[in-house]
């Protein structure tokens, strides 16, 4: 099993852990996020972790993930599954309670990132897409070759006055 | 023309896959799919903006339907990510009023409103409708080429957002290359994600999973892998390139657009199809295409 030594993948493994409490305002927030709403229907078939395409590189799988929400241990915040999630949808589709484990786990990312725990990549992307309102750049010389027209205009100071109303820049909570 | 859509180009492709706005350019001209330019658009959030906070990226994503929409147009993508990430934002939105009034209170402030009535396609999707009339214009066989195609994930997942072919056994696009005399190979982890957007949080578990991907297709003896997006060709001709597995084999394969093929199919300008671009070496299957 690989050992993660990111920030964000300190959870390593149930063996010898104490829960001080289950809290159930956690399962109760958790419930609340975008595809949240079938949360405590799962009955930990596995079906998620058998077909994710990162079951066999992280610490803890999606099924033990989904345990404990339902347990409402907010440490699930710090496993490596959160960030390793590669978004695919797999688990989604598969799930035979119909939770949308996918979208919940993108919810887990907001709260993760609210906190700091997040890979640093992330960081220059919001950065990138404030500044820019893109991840990328258009390669000009490439496009000028293939006798590709000038990708349209984007006025950056709308997509500044965007995000400044939903406070992007301003997520964490030490920001 | 019955085909006219507003193209959402979105990052990836005019950083670096221009070869594959170019190749769909190309054959969209040849189809008569009018392509509009999209004033204004930005990045479409993506997942990346979704994991970092869903409220930012669901105002990006209804920004640039709400554009499109304002203009009377609908959206063409050649992008997984792009359409994901639309499609998605339109669905939430449509079946969440409380989150549309909240992401409207966000578009009221640059003018604009989102009511829902934006219709966000792939382009594959277009191409599968016309697959009649690319039949009659295919006039060069690719008879030999063995294709693992890579549907990506967001293309087919989660289908009640997607909706565009079954999830667990897509076939159409499967169907479009194949009447081009290629044959679509059966491959075991042909469904699998291909990495792509861990690249931001972790290369090496993004490689690992490119490794399997690239193993997987071989045993299954495809000489080449075709895709129909920029995220996923990141991995297939970018990180795939020069790649090895523990045991020292070469796993690269040309890695090919579907719209690449197609237009090499129906005998259209080569240059225009931008095979100068690709990365991984066309040279094992340079004959086949007719370059």
């Amino acid at each position: 099993m690989k050992i993660m030594t990111e920030t964000w993948g300190q959870f390593k493994s149930f063996e010898g852990k104490q829960f001080k409490t289950f809290d159930a305002e956690f399962t109760q927030k958790v419930s609340n996020l975008l595809g949240g709403q079938d949360l405590t229907a799962c009955f930990q078939c596995a079906k998620c972790s058998a077909g994710c395409p990162v079951s066999d590189k992280v610490n803890i799988q999606v099924h033990e993930l989904m345990r404990m929400l339902l347990f409402g241990l907010e440490e699930v915040l710090e496993t490596d599954m959160v960030w390793l999630c590669t978004t695919c949808y797999t688990c989604q589709e598969r799930c035979p309670q119909g939770i949308d484990i996918t979208d919940i786990i993108f919810g887990l990312k907001n709260m993760a990132f609210q906190k700091g725990i997040t890979p640093a990549g992330y960081i220059s992307a919001r950065q990138s897409l404030y500044d820019k309102g893109r991840l990328y750049e258009p390669t000009d010389w490439e496009r000028e070759d293939l006798e590709l027209d000038d990708v349209p205009e984007l006025d950056v100071n709308e997509i500044k006055k965007m995000l400044e109303s939903t406070k992007l820049m301003k997520l964490q909570e030490t920001e | 023309m019955t085909h006219s859509y507003e193209v959402f180009l979105g990052c990836a492709i005019p950083n670096r896959f221009n070869n594959y706005e170019s190749s769909m350019r190309t054959v969209a001209k040849e189809l008569d799919i009018e392509l509009i330019d999209f004033e204004g658009a930005s990045c479409c959030g993506t997942v990346v903006l979704k994991s970092i906070d869903e409220t930012s990226w669901l105002s990006m994503s209804g920004r640039n339907l709400a554009l499109a929409e304002k203009r009377g147009h609908n959206i063409v993508t050649p992008c997984n990510g792009c359409f994901g990430s639309l499609k998605d934002t339109a669905h939430v939105l449509h079946d969440n009023k409380a989150e549309l009034k909240k992401i409207n209170e966000v578009l009221k402030k640059l003018g604009i409103e989102y009511n829902g009535t934006t219709e966000v396609r792939h382009f594959v999707e277009v191409l599968y409708d016309l697959r009649d009339q690319i039949k009659e214009k295919i006039v060069h066989s690719l008879e030999g080429l063995k294709v693992a195609f890579h549907p990506g994930c967001h293309l087919i997942r989660p289908s009640n957002v997607a909706g565009f072919d079954d999830p667990e056994l897509p076939r159409k696009v499967d169907e479009l290359i194949e009447l081009t005399g290629a044959k679509s190979v059966s491959w075991g982890f042909k469904l699998r994600c291909c990495g792509s957007p861990l690249l931001i949080a972790s290369e090496d578990v993004a490689n690992k999973i490119l490794i399997e991907k690239m193993e997987s297709a071989k045993e299954a003896g495809a000489n080449c892998i075709v895709t129909n997006c920029p995220a996923c060709h990141t991995q297939f001709d970018v990180q795939a390139y020069g790649l090895k597995n523990e045991d020292g084999d070469v796993l690269e394969l040309p890695a090919l657009f579907i719209t690449q093929i197609l237009g090499a199919a129906m005998g259209l300008d080569e240059e225009s199809l931008g095979f100068e671009l690709n990365r991984v070496s066309l040279d094992s299957i340079s004959d086949i295409l007719g370059i």
